[in-house]
């Protein structure tokens, strides 16, 4: 009998201790309105029209100030933004997206289908030069069905068209006509809140370069409730040390890109910081230089082998057995990357593994090398290019000399700032190798811009029309399964040929202080405030 | 004297231009297109042709330079490729920042060197002359960002943040932006560290120099006799002395303000700080030519003017100076 009354005291503490508990625990997962979210960018932002500027910076501030059609979760799903619902034809040929009804941009018109139309019409026209109109190469027209409808007619098939929309970069970002057709470009470039009209959670206040960005919760935000932030202030903090006090003083709440060299210092510096990261979607490659002009006019279409690396077997040799990815990996990223000699890093959509076609082998590397007439008697050298924008392409740069030296290679290191690279690489200039880690990619479908034989951005300027029949198939294939085989195909052809030399997976963090709540890691591209709330 | 400066600040002109000439040139020397940054993602072969040519970069440099003059005799400085806003106005609205730090630093500067080099020269040869000595030394071999790590560390981090470790607070009623926290202390707090990180270097420099001189002038026979006269140590060392060996020191001090804006980029840097050394070197990273005019032409006036009010120091400083 005592026993049976203690577990029943036992039983009522415990019932008692939950109704007491229960609205504590519930109140410290409750979003708390208010506050202003400090953040520190480690570059400035280029300028703020969201369809031509580049970088990062100026992205992270676009899926906050702009709406889309549509976006994606972390783990892939599509939700709508402005668009509550959407239907694809049987041919996969018309994508109609239904309207919320009430969404409106800042200036208080509503985001419309007209709306979308002059949206997606203004990225496509070629006088705008947005890096986005590649993308729409697919689609024929948009049409306004009735306010409240719109539909994407399409040229052919795109399995990728709601990856587009959602997460290509920046995204589908919807701009209000009335705003945009009143203001000149360069209003929106200088980033005058009046220009810059989105439909985001957060409207721009103002923005001075070289000091920051604020951006202010817009109250007639379409889903109720959110943001729970009054204010976002960001500004740009380049020294990663500098940006490391800022974070330990309390003085930033929020790092969007940290250095990778640091998290290990900022970890043990700050126990309750929240580091995040997650899939790796950015390659980190050894580019090769497969032809050069032959006229010497840079991007003549009259192509020539380029004198190292237009020889299959030296790519191989150096790119595919000379290079150790896993010593890389350990010296550079103190082991957090994945080693990874397919161009779809491991957290990319339709990623596969093809490591297995390029093991480290010296004696493999020297045999090729031999085969090509390289040997004592007639050493390679070349020249490998790496720019300053991150310390570890000159780590990584300078393990690669070490191991060329293993297989009798000298690779002459040549470091230069990254408007000197991308003046070198886009212009076809003279490079023989470069260490870079481009872009975070969402699929492989986005990365044909990068390697197909057309493309500017394709630096080593292959000009493989296998590539494009490839990369044309994969994105017209409709059917999950028969893609996959096509995704091998294609990353198993680029290695083989290796017009694409990857490293590894390249990796992102993001920091926040403990007090930042309601944030997800999504993507590099994908930095969103609107859940986001301070508990403090 | 009047004549005088009106020469001096015609001289001022043919200089500036010079100055950024060179510079103009410089720059399109450097490798890099500015359009490639323009561009972006967007680079096309065919439209970076088309938007070289709508700023005249297809154009040859001379030509270009002399549009440039041609809109700055306008009062136009050009706008940046990369986000179209008016250089001038971007340059006046970081150049307050700047004049700050390179004032407050050269203030730090000042009051390190001068007691020390005084101290240094009264006492030459004992301990407390070995540890001016030690210090200056000390002082010119470290870079201002080693400093300003160590001041970092120390004040924003080791000591509970007791001083902020990056940013900016402007003066009352300077604030150039709508959403701005503008208060005396505040701007204190922001300034201190880099005015600090910036000043010790040039500290140490001025120190050596001033007690050199110092040694100097008090071994002079006007010295002895102001001390014959009966006069105390404090005037004859302040008044006499103090004064007459100023001389080198601020004609060092108006070179020092070339090295001043070179540190203040890096400063400013470390600090992200939003000031004109950070605006340059963002400006030359992003080959924004245009910026980049308009920070050298703004640097080489300030250079020149600083020189040309320190050569009208010296009359304050030895009544015997004429300028005619």
């Amino acid at each position: 009998m005592p026993m049976r009354s203690s577990r029943l005291a036992t039983l009522i503490l415990i019932v008692v201790a939950c109704i007491v508990a229960a609205p504590l625990l519930a109140g410290a997962q409750t979003p708390k309105r208010g506050g202003t979210l400090r953040v520190s960018y480690g570059n400035e932002i280029a300028h703020l029209d969201f369809h031509t500027a580049p970088g990062y910076e100026m992205m992270w501030v676009a899926m906050n100030v702009g709406c889309g059609l549509v976006n994606i979760t972390p783990d892939g799903k599509f939700v709508g933004d402005a668009a509550e619902s959407w239907h694809t034809s049987p041919d996969g040929l018309l994508y109609t997206f239904k309207l919320r009804k009430n969404v409106l941009f800042h200036d208080g018109t509503p985001v419309d289908a007209a709306a979308v139309k002059f949206s997606i019409d203004r990225l496509m026209d070629p006088a705008t030069k947005s890096g986005m109109r590649s993308f729409y190469d697919s689609v024929h027209s948009v049409e306004v069905l009735d306010p409240a409808s719109v539909q994407i007619r399409l040229k052919q098939p795109y399995a990728f068209m709601l990856h587009m929309l959602a997460a290509y970069r920046t995204g589908l970002v919807l701009y209000s006509p009335t705003a945009t057709q009143k203001y000149t470009l360069e209003d929106r470039k200088q980033g005058k809140p009046e220009a810059v009209v989105g439909c985001g959670p957060f409207k721009l206040v103002e923005w001075v370069k070289g000091g920051q960005l604020v951006m202010e919760r817009f109250d007639k935000y379409f889903v109720p409730g959110l943001p729970y932030l009054d204010r976002v202030v960001i500004r740009v903090i380049k020294d990663p040390v500098t940006e490391m006090a800022a974070f330990k003083a309390g003085e930033i709440d929020f790092i969007a890109s940290f250095s990778p060299d640091h998290v290990e210092t900022l970890k043990a510096q700050n126990p309750r910081a929240q580091i995040m990261t997650g899939k790796e979607t950015t390659p980190m490659l050894a580019a090769m230089k497969v032809t050069v002009p032959k006229d010497g006019k840079p991007m003549s279409k009259d192509r020539a082998p380029h004198p190292v690396f237009g020889d299959l077997r030296v790519r191989k040799a150096i790119g595919c057995y000379g290079i150790d990815r896993k010593e890389i990996v350990k010296i550079a990223f103190q082991g957090h990357a994945t080693p990874w000699v397919g161009m779809n890093p491991p957290g990319t959509l339709d990623t596969v593994d093809v490591n297995y076609v390029c093991p480290y082998d010296q004696a493999k590397a020297r045999a090729l090398l031999a085969e090509a007439g390289y040997g004592p008697g007639k050493p390679l050298t070349f020249e490998l290019m790496t720019n300053t924008e991150k310390s570890v392409f000159s780590v990584i740069a300078t393990v690669i000399k070490e191991q060329m030296a293993r297989v009798g290679v000298t690779a002459n290191i040549r470091l230069v700032d990254k408007v000197s690279w991308m003046n070198t690489t886009l212009n076809d200039g003279p490079w023989d190798m470069y260490v870079e880690d481009l872009l975070s990619l969402i699929t492989l479908d986005s990365n044909a811009y990068l390697s197909n034989s057309t493309s500017t951005w394709t630096h080593p300027r292959h000009n493989d029309k296998r590539t494009d029949e490839l990369y044309a198939r994969y994105a017209r294939e409709l059917d999950a399964a028969k893609r996959k085989a096509i995704a091998r195909e294609i990353q198993e052809f680029f290695v083989e040929n290796m017009y694409w030399n990857n490293i590894s997976g390249s990796p992102f963090y993001m920091v926040a202080q403990p007090w930042m709540k309601g944030y997800v890691y999504n993507a590099e591209f994908e930095v969103h405030y609107d859940r986001v709330w301070l508990d403090k | 004297m009047r004549v005088y400066v009106l020469r001096r600040l015609l001289g001022i002109v043919p200089t500036v231009l010079m100055i950024t000439f060179v510079v103009f040139v410089m720059m399109r020397s450097v490798p890099g297109d500015p359009v490639v940054a323009l561009l972006g993602d967007a680079y096309d072969e065919q439209d970076a042709i088309k938007v070289r040519a709508s700023y005249g970069l297809d154009q040859p440099i001379l030509v270009q330079y002399a549009i440039w003059l041609g809109k700055l005799a306008r009062g136009d400085w050009g706008v940046s490729y990369m986000t179209g806003r008016p250089v001038l106005k971007d340059v006046l609205v970081r150049l307050p920042v700047t004049l700050e730090l390179i004032v407050l630093s050269m203030a730090v500067a000042l009051a390190i060197a001068v007691p020390a080099a005084i101290i240094g020269a009264l006492r030459q040869n004992t301990w407390a002359d070995y540890t001016a000595t030690t210090i200056a030394m000390i002082g010119v071999s470290i870079p201002e960002f080693f400093i300003g790590v160590l001041l970092l560390l120390v004040f924003s981090i080791g000591l509970g943040g007791l001083l902020p470790s990056s940013g900016w607070t402007y003066l009352p009623g300077t604030c150039p932006t709508m959403v701005c926290g503008a208060s005396l202390w505040g701007n204190a707090q922001h300034v201190l560290l880099p005015a600090i990180a910036l000043g010790v270097g040039r500290a140490a420099i001025l120190t050596r120099l001033l007690r050199a001189s110092m040694l100097e002038v008090i071994r002079t026979e006007y010295v002895t006799t102001a001390r014959a006269k009966g006069l105390s140590e404090r005037p004859v060392v302040l008044k006499h002395a103090l004064k007459n060996a100023l001389i080198p020191t601020v004609t060092v001090m108006g070179l020092q303000v070339g090295f001043l804006i070179g540190g203040a980029i890096v400063v400013e840097t470390l600090f992200a700080m939003p000031g004109l050394g950070t605006f340059g070197i963002d400006a030359i990273i992003a080959r924004d030519y245009q910026q980049v005019q308009g920070f050298a032409l703004l640097t080489a006036l300030a250079f020149v003017v600083m020189n040309l009010v320190v050569d009208l120091t010296y009359t304050f400083l030895d009544p015997r100076i004429r300028y005619a």
